[in-house]
């Protein structure tokens, strides 16, 4: 099967690509716009947007999610902020400002152009949360508050509490209700994709599996938008939510959309440590922890005292040792690979040894316990709700986990992935954050995709392509509907031993061995091998106790985790291939002789697209050279 | 952190559809470990239902960080088992001791349907919100966000309703079943900003109406829902929202008309 | 939908509470203005009596009162058993006993009992004071009837007193919730005074509940 991997970057000036974009997309008109359905699977940031702003223009929406709510989608579970070019403080801000600081910050491995795209319409999104009700931050005069965030040297950051991902998705969520009220959206809620139907070579419809009853359904439109969000639950132990899951794009990917750097996840350093082989998740503390604590480990490997027995000169506050510039705020993927070797020296803290110290003792002596309980004391309650220790007596212990994934599936600047009707959208797409997201920015993306991408290029897609009418009766849903119900009856034919969770356990193990913060060809290797095993004898050995006719949430999570299994694969294989260090992405052998990532611009400045070949044949690596004309190709150096 | 184990004696609430009784059966688990959290207690039972081929415990769970208010469950009678400001997924095992027993329900209320075990239907909360609970902004005609000014202690305030994550428990701890502290954190959110004022009166009656048919209770100010809503939320917001409904209902007007034109 | 809002109103549970809010606030002040003129049991017969006589004598203007009273009473009583069987449906057969311990209190919980409580006690009431026996009397040349005698005969009885205290027990219970909780349903709960509408409500209702306790008590003494 041929590729196509054109961008379709517009020509011209980098700051007028996207108008004249708009401007030369075709249009499709009002009375028109009813005679076309569009599905959006998922209601996140970008699905919630997409949905309702689609309904908004006339569009009939058929929106799904798996959770029993569109409110509940997990960009709700954001904490921080989001970006915006806005320059409310006068500090110096400007859209090409926030473009550089993304591309740079992505390691160089986006494309310029979505990018500044992606900036441009970052004022947009703040102006279209505001007068949908969201309760930003404000200073007394009335006008909005920023805060800074990693990686960029100016206040751009808007937020509300350290809540704003739950409060700009009840935004697209209300915003929904409106259009589901005017019958413009049809919501379907706990169903969960299955498939992808693809007539013609076109995305044409999906299968979906009702959660409650267990039945196939179809569904058929003119286009479909995936916006399911990200795969870090590859992991099995991620800051993911328990849904959040890779199913929908893989199968969109085994219908033929190339899936571009799976190996691109990012490793958050501040997170609760795993305490048991219970865990079911891992709890993010907010990055701006960083600010006030110290993070240090006993200098004497399995050192078993008391944080406060051991004195200063025996800690090793290793951050500010490595980094003295940076210090503790040092990047996310650099302070995280640091606390994975301190672990490797047999310096990790804590029961399991899999936890660094994030100390408040000196913040407390220097401010007082006030000022610190003003700044972090919701953080400080959390904590000490969940491991029970009080961050003010003693040190919180913190560990990196999995928090995002930059990669995902292929599109091009029109957000359509190689198969012709099938858009992705948010973090499902690879297309902004190169090898590394800065923070604050998946909340901007989603919603830029959402509000202000898709509505222009959907409406030139269903404007210039040929749609012939099909309904739900068609062979390509028999056959697709009937795929997917081979697979479910063969997996709860096998009745075997293990849970559905060991396997995925399992498998987390490799990844996050293997896979994880830092990379090598011989662990690749073994973990490639391990998971073809692990798969294998997953298909013999799997329990998914009951039937398909009721809420069997086994089985539910048995169809995720036969994805990842595949997923994990590929996800190494990818990072097998990309013989560099960039962002996320770190390869023990390609570093300088200090331990710094090394990139390769010379081989690798390209996206690595892949393409299935069927179950039992390689995948096909593609590249898309990313071309810079507007910013200088640099090393990132924090020293 | 603790590393001696618990044995714990469960009676959960075992009902395979809307159509069939339920009952509470025992349930016996080893080994937990304080600091798993009480979702993962129920795993841990879960998984050994399924060792042993029986069907596990269907119980509705995401982000288990507290925000997105899919878990529920009625422990020892208290939504999200009554701890201040505390979700179910929230809730650790430390709280317990050894040689407990602890009871689990679903969310139980007229407007919330059973599905199986402890998961409910709590789509009566999308039909509420569906009725008015929005600010009408289509996309694109946002003046700039700074254009309006809007008081710190007035965004504070939004803020304080608009925490609410939905979870239903306002509805399952109060004796009469009803969505008023829910509702009422919506309409109190979206009334004391200057956007919303627009659509109030429209959004008070509107919502109340649909409220009212959904076959959820009349508040009688017990302030339960105060007491075990995970997020804090006041009732001072129910109040507002009477405030709001009282006025409208005496002075909204709407006519009919015409909108043709050349 | 929209334009038939006022219909709507009382049909809607926050009407409907406002209803009973307003009646209940309303009542409320009826009690105090009986309590008031209950004093005069302690000043003496002919006080009491001729207070009770000026009263009588209103004629039309009293029927109305009285018709209105009646409305208050009947219009709070209905709307509240018409809110209770709906809230009792709305919560199902599950009825989850243990709570927090932070929102529902007794009274809030018994309002429908003390409700029904006082509303037996108000018929029982009406019966033996105002229909009970009829003495005459005279006051300064003027006939009149001695509803002072028919009151103390009544509370010589040590069961009516104790079923009449307990009444009043009953309506301090219930004007404890009630009082403040009218106001919430108004709208009128802001945090900067609500704690003290609470604090109101709760010494209305010892005032009035132990007020009239402490005559019937009082009658019940001196009667013997």
């Amino acid at each position: 099967m041929a590729i196509n991997l054109d961008p379709k970057t517009p020509s011209g000036d980098l700051k007028d690509k996207w108008s004249k974009h708009k401007f030369e997309s075709k249009l499709v008109n009002p009375a028109n716009k009813r005679k076309f359905t569009v599905i959006v699977v998922g209601t996140g940031l970008a699905g919630g947007s997409a949905a309702a702003t689609l309904a908004e223009l006339g569009y009939n929406v058929l929106s799904f999610c798996i959770q029993d709510s569109a409110r509940r989608a997990h960009s709700i579970a954001a904490q921080g902020g989001i970006n915006a070019a806005k320059n409310y403080p006068n500090d110096g801000d400007s859209v090409k400002r926030l473009f550089y600081d993304t591309i740079k910050g992505g390691d160089y491995r986006s494309r310029e152009a979505n990018v500044y795209r992606l900036a441009e319409v970052s004022t947009n999104i703040i102006d279209q949360m505001v007068s949908q009700g969201v309760p930003f931050a404000r200073e007394y005069g009335g006008y909005l508050d920023n805060r800074s965030f990693g990686g960029a040297q100016v206040s751009r950051t808007f937020y509300a509490r350290g809540q704003t991902g739950q409060q700009l998705l009840l935004g697209c969520y209300s915003g929904m209700m409106k259009m589901v009220s005017k019958g413009k959206i049809k919501m379907f809620n706990r169903r969960e994709m299955m498939d992808l139907v693809t007539i013609n070579g076109k995305a044409r419809g999906i299968i979906v599996r009702n959660l409650i009853t267990g039945e196939l359904e179809r569904y058929a439109a003119d286009a479909v938008l995936l916006c399911t969000g990200g795969y870090g639950n590859v992991f099995y132990l991620s800051t993911n939510a328990m849904a959040s899951n890779a199913s929908a794009a893989w199968r969109c990917y085994k219908r033929g959309a190339a899936f571009a750097n799976p190996c691109f996840t990012q490793i958050h350093p501040t997170c609760i440590p795993v305490h048991g082989d219970y865990q079911s998740k891992l709890t993010l503390m907010s990055e701006s922890l960083r600010n006030d604590g110290r993070v240090w480990v006993p200098k004497k490997p399995n050192d078993t005292r008391k944080p406060a027995e051991i004195p200063d000169d025996e800690r090793d506050y290793y951050l500010e040792r490595v980094y003295p510039s940076f210090g503790n705020l040092a990047p996310r993927d650099i302070s995280s690979r640091q606390a994975k070797y301190r672990y490797d020296e047999g310096k990790g803290v804590g029961p399991t040894k899999q936890a660094v110290y994030l100390d408040f003792r000196d913040a407390i002596a220097r401010d007082g316990k006030e000022v610190i309980a003003g700044r972090y004391g919701n953080l400080f309650e959390m904590y000490e709700r969940i491991t029970g220790d009080d961050p003010y007596k003693t040190p919180m212990m913190i560990y990196p986990a999995v928090h995002y994934t930059m990669g995902g599936l292929w599109v091009d600047y029109n957000l359509q992935s190689t198969v012709p009707g099938l858009h992705v959208l948010g973090e499902a797409n690879f297309s902004d954050h190169g090898a590394n997201r800065l923070g604050a920015s998946a909340l901007m993306q989603g919603l830029a995709d959402g509000y202000f991408v898709i509505p222009s290029t959907i409406s030139h897609y269903l404007a210039s392509t040929p749609l012939e009418k099909v309904t739900t009766e068609a062979k390509e849903f028999k056959d697709a509907e009937e795929a997917v119900r081979i697979q479910t009856s063969k997996l709860l034919g096998i009745k075997g031993k293990q849970t559905v969770d060991t396997f995925h356990k399992k498998l987390g193990h490799y990844m996050w061995d293997y896979v994880g913060m830092s990379r090598n060809e011989a662990g690749l290797k073994k973990a490639i091998d391990g998971i073809r095993k692990l798969r294998e004898e997953f298909w013999q050995d799997v329990n998914v106790p009951g039937d398909t006719g009721n809420f069997n949430l086994e089985l539910h999570k048995a169809t995720r985790v036969a994805d990842f299994l595949e997923l994990g694969e590929l996800m190494a294989l990818d990072a097998l291939e990309r013989n560099e260090s960039c962002g996320g992405h770190f390869r023990e052998e390609y570093q300088t002789p200090d331990g710094e990532a090394q990139r390769d611009d010379a081989n690798f400045a390209h996206a690595a697209v892949w393409e299935y070949t069927g179950p039992n044949s390689s995948p096909i690596r593609h590249k898309e050279e990313l071309k810079f004309e507007y910013v200088q190709l640099a090393t990132r150096s924090y020293k | 952190m603790s590393s001696e184990t618990m044995t714990l004696n469960l009676k959960i609430w075992r009902q395979k559809n809307a159509q069939t009784e339920g009952k509470l059966v025992d349930y016996r688990v080893d080994h937990v470990s304080p600091d798993m959290s009480f979702l993962e207690m129920i795993d841990v039972l879960n998984e050994q239902l399924v060792r042993k081929g029986e069907d596990p415990i269907a119980f509705d769970h995401d982000c288990r960080e507290g925000i997105c208010g899919m878990c529920s469950m009625m422990i020892d009678g208290k939504a999200h088992g009554g701890y201040k400001n505390t979700t179910t997924c929230q809730v650790h095992m430390r709280l317990y001791k050894n040689g407990d027993t602890i009871v689990i329900e679903p969310f139980r209320a007229q407007a919330f349907p059973l599905i199986k075990d402890l998961a409910v239907d709590r789509g009566a909360i999308d039909k509420v919100m569906m009725a008015g609970g929005y600010i009408t902004a289509n996309t694109g005609n946002a003046p700039d966000a700074n254009a309006m000014l809007i008081p710190k202690p007035v965004a504070d305030e939004a803020m304080d309703a608009a925490a609410c994550i939905g979870c239903g428990a306002c509805v399952a701890s109060c004796p009469n079943g009803s969505g008023m502290l829910f509702m009422g954190a919506k309409i109190s959110q979206l009334a004391v900003l200057p956007q919303g004022e627009p659509e109030a009166p429209r959004r008070a009656l509107n919502m109340v109406h649909t409220h009212d048919g959904l076959g959820f209770g009349n508040c009688t100010n017990h302030a339960e829902c105060e007491a075990t809503c995970p997020k804090g939320i006041s009732i001072e917001h129910i109040a507002r929202m009477n405030r709001e409904y009282l006025k409208a209902a005496f002075t909204y007007h709407e006519k009919t008309r015409s909108e043709g034109g050349a | 939908m929209v334009t038939s809002a006022m219909n709507h109103y009382c049909k809607s549970s926050i009407g409907r509470k406002q209803l009973i809010a307003v009646t209940g606030l309303l009542l409320c002040g009826f009690l105090v203005g009986h309590l008031t003129g209950n004093f005069l049991l302690l000043v003496g017969p002919d006080a009491f009596n001729i207070y009770a006589h000026k009263l009588a004598s209103l004629g039309a203007v009293l029927y109305l009162i009285e018709a209105g009273l009646a409305a208050l009473f009947l219009g709070h009583l209905g709307l509240a058993i018409k809110l209770n069987m709906e809230n009792m449906k709305a919560k199902g057969k599950y009825q989850q006993k243990t709570r927090t311990g932070r929102g529902t209190t007794i009274a809030s919980q018994t309002m429908p009992i003390t409700g029904l409580v006082l509303f037996i006690f108000l018929i029982l009431h009406l019966c033996s004071i105002k229909f009970g026996s009829h003495y005459e009397t005279t006051v300064d040349g003027v006939l009149m009837r001695d509803l002072y005698r028919t009151t103390l005969e009544y509370f010589r009885s040590t069961g009516a007193t104790a079923w009449y205290v307990f009444a009043m027990i009953c309506a301090a219970v219930h004007t404890s919730h009630g009082f403040a909780s009218a106001f919430q349903t108004m709208g009128w709960n802001h945090g900067k005074y609500f704690k003290n509408v609470k604090r109101l409500g709760l010494i209305y209702a010892i005032l009035v509940g132990g007020g009239f306790a402490f005559i019937s008590i009082w009658c019940h003494m001196k009667g013997v």
